[in-house]
Parts: structure tokens; C-alpha cells; sequence
């Protein structure tokens, strides 16, 4: 590239880029939150058991252009944040400190909920590939294995390294890829059904209210944008890796849920009797049964690095709330040596542990209360939050273009809040569906009202902030550097003198 | 030397290895050497850039060195950027500055598969010296002592990055060391006040991002 040419960058520009991030790195870095085979294996047969609806791989594609979509403005914004951290900082800039808080509380639940879901598939897999050579212990022990060693990894701040998920999200990839080649190539009936592609399906509110299963699948593209600073050149790389980061899991996905279907047949009816089996089922007449094998443990460890993207995830936000003061101080403390945020690592765990442990006690269904509940409640709220940002790139390019064109400035922003306004709307009324509760049960209506309860909680916060501590205010959502950026266009003074290290390293 | 006293604060005497995350070590020793260049009256910072002000040759050669880098490469003015870059290698660098001046020796560690070599205190005597750069800073707090400017702005960047146990050992000691901080903040000049700041958003960051 750019080091190997004669008058390319100058000295301290090839430095500073050696030891950065590639937009591969990136985009490993940012689909491993959502793991494909986890999604294709975990969260596709579970939608189609679940919800009974065979519109699914048109609902990855229609997903995965919605996103796209809004990914256009998003990348475009961050362009112009400096320290753009996640989500709720940009919804700070765009629309205000106090939506912004509001936001941060529902990520912060959005996310737990996602991670702890995922504990209750690992449990379920793990516990399957046990059984299969002939060991019989329960979905709660397994669980708790897959807990305890997410919390010590957690505080032990490892993340898994970049190769290691590249070569693992490689394998994954193959492994679907042949998956799929093989259902395909076998289609049920002798005959490749392309029914489940039809764009009519659309027209039903609950097709509509199905993307929001779809979006929970692209979770970790957010996770892109932290790594702004990480990377070698953050105009193009991150722009890149974020559009990758949509378009590649929405292809897998799509493509083989179709697979699935044209495959089986009766995808429903072969969904629900086999639940997360279901792939392996398909395939295992075609193909090696060691192939099977593998798959199965490549499941496993996608689950894995699921459940520690997104521990990671919950643990960042509480330590960057933490650090501009939205928390207590003590979320903000990392460990002097190794960096990690122990305060907010813990919370998560006990967490965790806590909700484990009520499933178990109340005998709960770990797949389909855990994990599929637990996902949509997850994916409504970081659905939530993408509504809130795609409002917030309107916003924040209405206040000044700063030289972007009008397609990443005004149209594609535009478009994307429309649609995803719909995608919202849709599914807070068709989350019952989604659910598969009765209609007068309390679980239609409980999980939008918490999360309303938890922005209103936030937006009071944010005013209390205000009021009793005004520089504290002024930094939300400006992340850690937020401080020093000597701007005047959010109101901030242009250098102020303080040090705000005395609170964040210190107070323990 | 700014960058030499924190060298020796921010490496445990015994193993020589990084008090810190070796990414915050890092930046605090850049934020160390461009200090030098500022305390030499030849850099100053202004709204987050770099400025050289004078050409002429400090007397000592890693910020000759770097000076010479500030000059050549005008087109980098940020102090983020500059922070980034020279806190790749500046642990080697400010430590082969210490063996130069006979403060600390070449040890060399054999991990799995891998030789690390660490530069570290050894005879009592240089033992003896690391030891007194943070006993110094907390003698000189405890005790009121007027500090001069190379010191307050030594004991901002321990704060700042994150080493202030490392210095102040007893509760007590930090607590009035944190009561001391915006008198010490507010009596450095406008550039190192900068530096440092931007010193402890880059920690924050680093930090944040959690990637070795």
C-alpha cells in the first residue's frame, strides 16, 4: 500500500499507521459481535420455530439495506466527531446531552440483555454437544462454565486477540458457505423454491416487526466506530469496515436462512422440532460427519466470542459513562496495568450470574425465554438506539453540512430515520408476536415501557446533571478527549482549565 | 530530565517491567519529552498544536533528536498525533538515554519465545536513585515544599496517566496530593497545562479502546 511508494506519507503518517488497524481487522473486530454462525445457527432456526413465518431471508436482506442506508450517514458523522465513541455520543451531539443520556440508559440494559441471552444458547449448545458424547449435565452448569469464564476474561480485560477472531470468523464463514452450497444443491422436492424471496411478504405488519430479530443480527457493526482512533486512516478505514461490517453478515445471513428453507422444505415445522439442530440436521445426510463435528464446535466458540463482544461492549459504555461522570466515578477506574474497567466488568457478571440463577430456580425455558426473549428485548432497545441515532445525523448535518454532499448529508439520513421509524413502530406493536404471548399478556407492552422508563430516568439525570454539576454536563458524549477539543460549536468553553484524572484513576 | 524521572517512577525497580498498561506508559514518556522541549523554551503548544519556537540545540541529544523531527516535519502540528507517534518507542528511547547517563542496565528477559530487553536499576546506588524520584515528590507535597517547574508538571503527568499510588502511597498522601493537583495545574504555563491534558485524554482512550 501506501508504505511501499516513494513519495508516499511522510515519516511520522507511516509510523503511527504500522501499528493501526486495516479495514479487515476492523471489520473482524466489528462482526464479531454478531457473530454469524451464532445468528445463522442460534438465532435464524429460533426465529423460524419461534415466529412461524418463512419471509425470514428477505427480512436479512431488507435489514441489511436499512442499515446500509444508515450506515451512509452515520460513517459520514463520524467523520466529524473526533473522539466518536458509541452511539449515544453521537446522539449527544446531534440531539442534545439530555437524549443522549437518555440513550445511554437504554443501552446499557439493551446490551446486558443481549449477552445474558446469549449465556442461555451457550448453555443449550454446550449442553447438546456434551450429550452427544454421552456426558449429561444440565443447561444451567453449562451456562455457568461459559459465565465464569466470560467474567474472568472479563476482568482480566482480553479481549480475544484480532487474529484470533479472524481466523476463527474465517472458518466460520467457510463453514456456512458450505453449508449452504450443500442445501442448496439439495433443495427439498428437487426443486429450488424462491418463494421465501418474494418482496410481497412485506406488506404484513408482522414481516415488518420480524426485522427486528433481523437487526439484533448486525449488532456489533456500532463497535467499528470506537475503533475510529485505533485506525490507520479513520476517514476511509472506518467508513469501509462499517459498510462491510453490514453488508457481509446480512448476505450470509439472508442467503442461508433461504438455504435453510429450500432445504427443508416445512422450515417451520423442521425448526421447531429441532430447534438450534436444525442446520446440522439438513446437512448431516450430505456431507462428513466430521464436518458436522466441526460445525458444532465453531458454534460453540462464535457463541463465545459473542457473549465476550458484547460483555466488552456493556463494560465500555459503563466505563466511558463512567469517565465523563453520567455514572459513578468508580465505573470510570480502570486497572493501572492492564486497563480494565473492573467496576463495570463485575456489575455485568453479577448481573448475569443473578439472572441465571432465576431461570434455573423458576425452571425456566433457557432457549426460548433466555435467549430468544432476552435478544428481541436486547435488539428492541439497540434497535432503539440506532432510531435515535439515524434522528441524530439528521440533526446534526441540519445544523451545518460541513462540506458532505447532499446524498450523505441529507438524503440517505433522511431515509434511513423513515425506515427505521417504521421498523420501530412496527415492532413495539408487534412484540407480542415476536414474543409469542397472548394478547393480554403484561409481556406486550412491559419491555417499551421499561425502556421508556429508563429514558425518561435518563433525561432526569441528565437535568440533575445540569443543575448540580455543569462541567460534568458539558462533557457527556464528548468521550474522553471531549474535554480538550477546543470547539465552540456545542457550547462548550474553548479550554478549560481542569484535570479531571484526579477522579478517574483514583477513587478506589 | 522530565522523561527520565518518569521512566524510573512508571518501571518497578525490582522487575523493571511497566507499572501501567505499557500503551499509558508510553504516552506519558512522550508527553515527557515534548515537556523537555517546552521547559528548554523551544516548543510551545497552542489550541492543541505544536509550535517550535526556537531552532538551537538542546543540550541533550534525544531532544535534539526529536527537535530536529518537530522541524522536519511541520505538517504535524497536533499534540494528539505527536503523542501517538513517539509513544511507540519511547520507553526504548528515554531508556537507552538512562544507560547512556549510567542510571539503569541492559537486562535481558527470556520469555517462551521471545528476548525483552528491559532497562532497569540494579547496583544499590542506581536502586537507591530510582527510588528517590517518587519519595522525592512525595517528600516535597507532604511537606509544602515549593517544588520547582520541572517537578509540578513530573507529578501532573503521574496523575494524569494514572501512577499516583505509585508516588503517594497512603490514602492520606493521595488524598493531598488531589487537593494539591488544581493549585499545581493552575501554576504551570499554558503549553504544559495543555500537554498534559491532552496526555490524560490519550490514556483515557487507549484505555478505552482496550487493544494490545
Amino acid at each position: 500500500m501506501a508504505r511501499t511508494t516513494l513519495t508516499g506519507p511522510d515519516i511520522v503518517t507511516r509510523g503511527l499507521a504500522s501499528n493501526r488497524l486495516g479495514v479487515p481487522s476492523v471489520v473482524f473486530f466489528g462482526v464479531a459481535g454478531a457473530a454469524p454462525l451464532t445468528v445463522i445457527l442460534g438465532a435464524i432456526s429460533t426465529i423460524y420455530a419461534v415466529v412461524g413465518n418463512t419471509a425470514v431471508p428477505l427480512v436479512y436482506f431488507v435489514a441489511a439495506l436499512i442499515l446500509s442506508l444508515f450506515t451512509v450517514g452515520f460513517v459520514a458523522m463520524s467523520r466529524h466527531i473526533v473522539n466518536s465513541g458509541a452511539f449515544y455520543s453521537y446522539i449527544s451531539h446531534g440531539l442534545g446531552r439530555m437524549i443522549g443520556v437518555a440513550a445511554a440508559f437504554i443501552a446499557l440494559p439493551a446490551y446486558a440483555a443481549m449477552q445474558i441471552g446469549l449465556l442461555g444458547l451457550f448453555g443449550v449448545v454446550a449442553k447438546g454437544i456434551l450429550a452427544a458424547s454421552g456426558v449429561k449435565v444440565s443447561w444451567f452448569v453449562c451456562a455457568l462454565v461459559g459465565w465464569f469464564l466470560v467474567a474472568i476474561l472479563g476482568v482480566l480485560w482480553v479481549d480475544l486477540s484480532g487474529k484470533v477472531l479472524a481466523v476463527l470468523l474465517t472458518v466460520e464463514i467457510a463453514i456456512v458457505l458450505v453449508y449452504d452450497f450443500v442445501m442448496l444443491a439439495h433443495p427439498h422436492g428437487g426443486r429450488v423454491d424462491f418463494g421465501p424471496l418474494n418482496p410481497q411478504q412485506l406488506a404484513t405488519p408482522e414481516v415488518v416487526a420480524m426485522l427486528v430479530l433481523a437487526i439484533a443480527g448486525f449488532v456489533g457493526f456500532e463497535a467499528t466506530v470506537v475503533l475510529s482512533e485505533e485506525a490507520k486512516d479513520p476517514k476511509k478505514t472506518i467508513g469501509r469496515a462499517t459498510h462491510w461490517a453490514v453488508f457481509l453478515p446480512g448476505l450470509l445471513c439472508g442467503v442461508s436462512a433461504w438455504a435453510m428453507s429450500v432445504n427443508a422444505g416445512d422450515i417451520v415445522g423442521r425448526a421447531k422440532a429441532d430447534q438450534t439442530d436444525l442446520v446440522f440436521n439438513l446437512v448431516a445426510a450430505y456431507v462428513p460427519e466430521a464436518l458436522v463435528n466441526v460445525g458444532y464446535m465453531l458454534f460453540l466458540t462464535s457463541v463465545f466470542a459473542a457473549m465476550l463482544a458484547f460483555h466488552t461492549s456493556v463494560t465500555r459504555y459503563q466505563f466511558a459513562l463512567g469517565r465523563e461522570r453520567v455514572l459513578p466515578r468508580i465505573f470510570g477506574v480502570a486497572h493501572p496495568r492492564t486497563g480494565a474497567p473492573i467496576a463495570g466488568s463485575l456489575t455485568q457478571s453479577v448481573l448475569a450470574l443473578g439472572v441465571l440463577i432465576l431461570y434455573f430456580v423458576t425452571g425456566t425455558d433457557p432457549l426460548v425465554h433466555l435467549f430468544a426473549w432476552m435478544t428481541v428485548v436486547g435488539g428492541l432497545g439497540v434497535l432503539i438506539l440506532m432510531w435515535a441515532t439515524s434522528a441524530a445525523v439528521v440533526g446534526f448535518f441540519l445544523r451545518n453540512r460541513r462540506r458532505e454532499n447532499v446524498w450523505r448529508a441529507r438524503i440517505a439520513p433522511v431515509l434511513a430515520f423513515l425506515l427505521l421509524s417504521v421498523v420501530l413502530a412496527a415492532t413495539v406493536v408487534g412484540l407480542g408476536q415476536l414474543l409469542q404471548v397472548t394478547p393480554d399478556s403484561p409481556f406486550n407492552w412491559v419491555f417499551p415501557t421499561a425502556y421508556a422508563v429508563c429514558a425518561t430516568f435518563g433525561i432526569g439525570w441528565a437535568a440533575i446533571m445540569r443543575g448540580a454539576r455543569p462541567d460534568a454536563y458539558a462533557g457527556i458524549g464528548r468521550g474522553t478527549e471531549g474535554f480538550v477539543v477546543p470547539e465552540g460549536v456545542f457550547g462548550r468553553p474553548a479550554r478549560p482549565h481542569r484535570v479531571t484524572a484526579d477522579v478517574a484513576h483514583h477513587a478506589a | 530530565m522530565l522523561a527520565n524521572s518518569y521512566y524510573l517512577i512508571a518501571h518497578d525497580d525490582r522487575t523493571g517491567r511497566s507499572r501501567l498498561h505499557p500503551r499509558a506508559t508510553g504516552l506519558g514518556l512522550a508527553a515527557g519529552l515534548l515537556g523537555e522541549l517546552m521547559l528548554f523554551g523551544r516548543l510551545r503548544a497552542m489550541t492543541g498544536d505544536l509550535y517550535v519556537v526556537s531552532h538551537e540545540p538542546p543540550g541533550d541529544s534525544l531532544a535534539h533528536t526529536l527537535l530536529d523531527l518537530l522541524v522536519a516535519q511541520p505538517q504535524h502540528k497536533e499534540i494528539r498525533t505527536w503523542l501517538a507517534y513517539l509513544s511507540q518507542d519511547a520507553a526504548d528511547q528515554v531508556g537507552e538515554r538512562l544507560l547512556r547517563a549510567g542510571v539503569v542496565e541492559p537486562v535481558t528477559r527470556r520469555k517462551l519465545l521471545s528476548a525483552q530487553t528491559l532497562y532497569m536499576p540494579v547496583s544499590p546506588d542506581q536502586r537507591n536513585a530510582a527510588a528517590w524520584e517518587s519519595i522525592r515528590l512525595a517528600e516535597a507535597l507532604g511537606r509544602r515544599r515549593s517544588m520547582n517547574l520541572a517537578d509540578r508538571v513530573l507529578v501532573a503527568l503521574v496523575v494524569a496517566t494514572g501512577l499516583t499510588r505509585y508516588v503517594f502511597f497512603s490514602p492520606q498522601q493521595q488524598r493531598d496530593c488531589m487537593q494539591n493537583m488544581p493549585g499545581i495545574m493552575s501554576s504551570l504555563p499554558d503549553d504544559l497545562v495543555q500537554l498534559v491534558q491532552y496526555t490524560e485524554a490519550a490514556v483515557g482512550s487507549a484505555l478505552a479502546a482496550g487493544r494490545r
